[in-house]
């Protein structure tokens, strides 16, 4: 997770099944940027709460308020969730994007932060890049055309 | 007890180093046979390393590589992933049908699918040379084949089982054809417990 506050960008490269979120508190301009792989955080340690959808978010929130951010003004948009590889007979393989944008969606809803836009799902893999100043996102895609959201 | 890959010790990491060897050996006599033309290999590379490691090690999260992944069952379980990028690409491309191409956009269904089979016949003779020096029986899926930023192709074994470790096998080799080096790159993603099965199978875990 990467926080930043005024100006400037943060990036999180490659994302597949993985998603990323981009925090923003726009009075005090400030801005989060956290890369999450699974969707639960289910580790015995408990090393790497990160890298999970709900420890994560939870950890992000609580370094945002103790930066003054308040709950009323965040807001949040994602990308990410999809799915590289379509292997039959693979079972429960590739579902993992999907697993993780639900498990997203669930947790943000019961954080009550304001899902504000999201590009999510498909097959391609997404570069996201998020302006901490204005809140603007970008999603930087092999054979696609940027989107700016 | 079940061992992450950070807790193993120099002789289960030499271990797996020798199956990666004889198993790219394979891999490099299948590739040979395939595309009729002498193919060796260069002593592989077998490392265990965290995921930024692994991506700085083939080279970036952005770049564009195709990959060829496939997925094991039976007495092991995960997933085997031929990372082929273009000059891999190219060398097959112009030895099987007669050109190569200049990047990934220019892949058409019938080179995709010489591609395909490729790699799934280096994952396979990988796996024949595996399950034979184990003992074992693993079975494998159709390949499934991606061309994308690599950053997200190598995310896909850990995601899947990255509740339980951090860190990546990469087998690196390269094959030499005709006095001309191609790098080649296998991963080769055990979930924990398989790890830990094929280690005793070999006769070296202490557990």
């Amino acid at each position: 997770m990467k926080m930043l506050q005024g100006e400037g960008i943060l990036v999180t490269y490659a994302l597949g099944s993985c998603i990323g979120l981009c925090f923003h508190d726009p009075k005090l301009r400030l801005g989060a940027l956290l890369h999450i792989m699974l969707p639960l955080n289910m580790e015995a340690g408990r090393a790497h709460p990160l890298k999970y959808a709900d420890s994560g978010i939870k950890e992000t929130l609580r370094q945002l308020e103790a930066k003054g951010a308040s709950r009323g003004r965040l807001t949040v948009k994602i990308a990410g969730g999809a799915k590289m590889f379509e292997v039959s007979g693979g079972g429960g393989l590739g579902n993992i994007g999907q697993r993780n944008i639900e498990s997203v969606h669930a947790i943000l809803k019961r954080e009550n932060i304001r899902l504000l836009a999201e590009d999510v799902g498909g097959k391609v893999a997404r570069t996201l890049l998020f302006d901490v100043a204005s809140g603007q996102g970008c999603i930087r895609s092999y054979g696609q055309k940027d989107i700016i959201f | 007890m079940i061992k992450n890959y950070d807790q193993l010790t120099s002789l289960e990491i030499d271990t797996l180093r020798e199956i990666g060897s004889i198993g790219t050996g394979n891999a490099a006599t299948a590739l040979s046979q395939m595309l009729g033309k002498e193919v060796r290999i260069t002593m592989p590379e077998v490392r265990i390393m965290g995921y930024n490691e692994a991506i700085e090690w083939i080279g970036g999260p952005e770049a564009v590589t195709a990959g060829v992944l496939v997925k094991m069952s039976g007495d092991i379980g995960g997933i085997m992933l031929s990372v082929q990028k273009l000059e891999l690409v190219n060398f097959i491309l112009e030895t099987m049908l007669g050109q190569g191409i200049q990047s990934y956009e220019e892949l058409e269904e019938l080179q995709q699918s010489a591609l395909i089979e490729i790699g799934n016949i280096m994952i396979s003779a990988f796996v024949t040379a595996l399950s034979g020096l184990a003992g074992i029986d693993i079975n494998l899926t159709v390949p499934a084949f991606a061309v994308d930023m690599q950053g997200a192709i190598l995310t896909v074994p850990m995601a899947e089982y990255g509740g339980m470790s951090d860190y990546l096998m990469t087998i690196g080799g390269n094959f030499v054809c005709n006095g001309q080096e191609i790098p080649s790159h296998l991963l080769l993603s055990p979930d924990l417990r398989s790890l830990d099965f094929l280690l005793r199978k070999l006769g070296v875990s202490d557990g």
